[in-house]
């Protein structure tokens, strides 16, 4: 057997493993060890890899950013942050038709620059958004699909789990990887913005208007989304900004890791000082963490198991001669990968995917030239915008049946609403991620201007 | 199909709850202090030499030991609580009892991945111990003594203690495994799962 099709061969057995419910860490882990004992004929090496390799992995500076940047999701979600963001921003567009979907998005996008994950974004603008927007009559579809998804926004805007972890597996730079995903997470607002309005259009039974708050109590409201605005500004900044002009080069103030501890610790300090991260609070977060950070670890454990196999193998390699020599188009080889996440999205969740695919997509991203309106882009650039472009299909994910957890949330928050209506109110949400991918793709310039902006590149 | 001692099960699953909440507890106390002493590390940097203010010496190599060590604490409350990712949607189609043996199955390999990793991770560890004499360090499967004790790079503090830290983690991440066996195991004998 050739590397190529062992390779291949694992793959189908791994997928077959996971779909019939194997943890798929365990299932990459046991992949990659048998894998590689049967390319060496020996478990020797594999064995005496990891007695260092668990502990090397779970120390990682970088990826150290997951857990602190989980545990500042997990305060902000107990520090009454949420309340306010939804509050001001009902109160400037609730008066629009559909005005509190409208600002049920701005709210979940303004939790996003401070959770960098979308389950507890779903959750956390939920519990505040949903009981509001039933009592004010809008329709069941609107009011879970708009809420799942924009809890999606949790990872489109930075801080993003994914992101790190996809920096990490690319060797790109994360704090890079977070300014350009800036621009496409705030057009992802605006767009399901939009949608809400063509929705409440189109169906003008499914939301009401409320009477226009006045001007007052708008600044008012808006001035209580402060905390939001200085953690984020202070993490972003800290990590983006220059800091230094005296000297070349950006000068930032810390590294991510670091901008992740300082988040970690403001929102928790303002949850104390709100009174919303009580002891109990307290200790609620922490489990919270304790779980989402062992689950990442161990797939990415997992991953680098069956990562070094494939190396083994050499078949990535092999894969990139084969794609190179047939002369596919890039951006049809693009579209292609960009499908195969919408397709398996729809069962896998978004990490895994990741951690599965990067290792054999990203290698074929590289060695392609693309060229849009007539720009070349860099290899570094076209990592950058693979990068935010992976990131939004995963995410698409998250929202689309059988098999989307943000649906579950919400859905599970409103127990008299069935499923299926819930899977018909995202649809058009999930048009609208088409389309702005879409538009992501044919214009890098979205995803490259703000990077190019800040670091010269 | 009667459950194999479900007393005995759900007594040594609180007792592993427990265990492992407080595992959880520790590793998040562990995971704030790394986050205040960033924070310490920062503001010193920033003001450094005002009054007596200066960087925390080896805050980078105090980050990694300490994450290394919460993660590792971290992972016995995950499998507890079913934590790992799985793809349910294919089995969510099968009988109730059916959907409980796969859940056997990945607990079971789990289990096996659990063990691997503390044994390996306990070898690792007697890699860097430098104590014992031969035969004493024979009895544990250590080899022989290391002639340098690898150390960080700043601090100079012996790999081994946070080596043996996080081996608390993985051998409790183990029994939990271990533990979860036993109550999937009576989940399938029960014909349905129960809560994690």
């Amino acid at each position: 057997m050739t590397g190529l099709e062992l390779a291949l061969a694992a793959f189908a057995l791994m997928l077959l493993a996971i779909f019939l419910r194997v943890p798929i860490g365990v299932a990459m882990a046991v992949t990659g060890f048998v894998g590689t004992w049967m390319v060496l004929g020996r478990p020797s090496a594999t064995l005496s890899q990891l007695k260092t390799l668990t502990y090397d992995t779970f120390k990682n500076y970088n990826l150290s950013i997951v857990p602190l940047f989980l545990l500042m999701g997990q305060f902000a979600t107990k520090s009454g942050m949420s309340g306010a963001l939804f509050q001001a921003a009902s109160d400037w567009l609730g008066h629009r038709k559909g005005g509190v979907a409208m600002a049920a998005v701005g709210a979940c996008a303004g939790f996003g620059a401070v959770c960098g994950s979308s389950l507890a974004t779903a959750s956390t603008m939920g519990q505040v958004a949903l009981p509001e927007m039933r009592k004010r009559g809008y329709s069941d579809a609107l009011s879970t699909g708009v809420l799942a998804a924009g809890g999606t926004l949790g990872i489109l805007i930075p801080p993003s789990i994914i992101l790190v972890i996809y920096a990490i597996l690319a060797q790109q730079n994360i704090v890079k990887m977070f300014v350009a995903a800036l621009i496409p997470g705030i057009l992802a607002a605006l767009g399901y913005m939009l949608t809400v309005a063509i929705y409440v259009r189109v169906r003008p039974g499914s939301a009401t208007t409320a009477e226009r708050v006045p001007m007052a109590t708008r600044m008012k409201t808006l001035a209580g989304i402060w905390p939001v605005v200085v953690i984020f500004g202070l993490v972003m900044g800290g990590i983006a900004a220059d800091w230094d002009w005296t000297q070349d080069g950006v000068q930032a103030l810390f590294t991510p890791t670091e901008g992740a501890a300082v988040g970690a610790v403001l929102t928790g300090l303002y949850g104390v000082f709100t009174g919303g991260l009580t002891w109990a609070g307290f200790k609620d977060s922490v489990l919270a963490t304790a779980g989402a950070t062992a689950m990442i670890f161990f797939i990415v454990w997992g991953a680098q198991l069956f990562n070094s196999f494939l190396a083994f193998t050499q078949a990535p390699a092999q894969l990139v001669t084969w794609i190179e020599a047939s002369g596919y188009a890039p951006l049809m080889v693009l579209t292609v990968m960009l499908v195969a996440y919408l397709v398996f999205g729809c069962v896998m969740d978004s990490l895994s995917m990741i951690l599965l695919t990067i290792p054999i997509f990203f290698p074929i991203i590289q060695s392609l030239d693309f060229v849009i309106l007539g720009y070349a882009l860099s290899p570094e650039e076209a990592a950058i915008w693979f990068g935010i472009l992976a990131l939004i299909v995963v995410e698409v994910g998250l929202i689309t049946p059988p098999v989307g957890m943000n649906l579950f949330i919400i859905n599970s928050m409103a127990r008299d609403i069935p499923i299926q209506r819930t899977y018909v109110g995202v649809a058009p949400f999930v048009a609208s991620d088409l389309i702005r991918v879409v538009v992501l793709v044919a214009f890098p310039g979205i995803t490259l201007w703000l990077v190019g902006v800040l670091f010269g590149t | 199909m009667a459950a194999l001692a479900p007393g005995a099960q759900a007594r040594v699953g609180r007792m592993v709850e427990a265990i492992a909440r407080i595992m959880a507890y520790g590793g998040g106390v562990m995971l704030t202090l790394i986050a205040l002493m960033v924070c310490a590390s920062i503001i010193g940097r920033q003001l450094d030499g005002w009054l007596f203010l200066s960087p925390i010496r080896g805050d980078y190599e105090l980050v990694e030991a300490g994450t290394a060590i919460a993660v590792f604490a971290f992972l016995p409350w995950c499998q507890l609580k079913r934590g790992h990712v799985a793809v349910d949607v294919v089995v969510q189609a099968l009988p109730p009892r059916l959907k409980a043996f796969s859940g056997l199955v990945g607990d079971v390999l789990l289990a096996t991945v659990a063990y691997v990793i503390a044994w390996r991770l306990w070898l690792g560890f007697g890699e860097k111990f430098p104590y014992g004499s031969d035969a004493v360090r024979g009895v544990f499967g250590f080899g022989s003594r290391p002639f340098f004790p690898e150390t960080t790079y700043e601090l100079a503090i012996p790999v081994w203690m946070p080596y043996g830290m996080a081996l608390i983690g993985a051998v409790l991440f183990f029994v939990t495994a271990v533990y979860t066996v036993w109550r999937s195991l009576n989940w399938v004998l029960d014909g349905q799962e129960g809560m994690a």
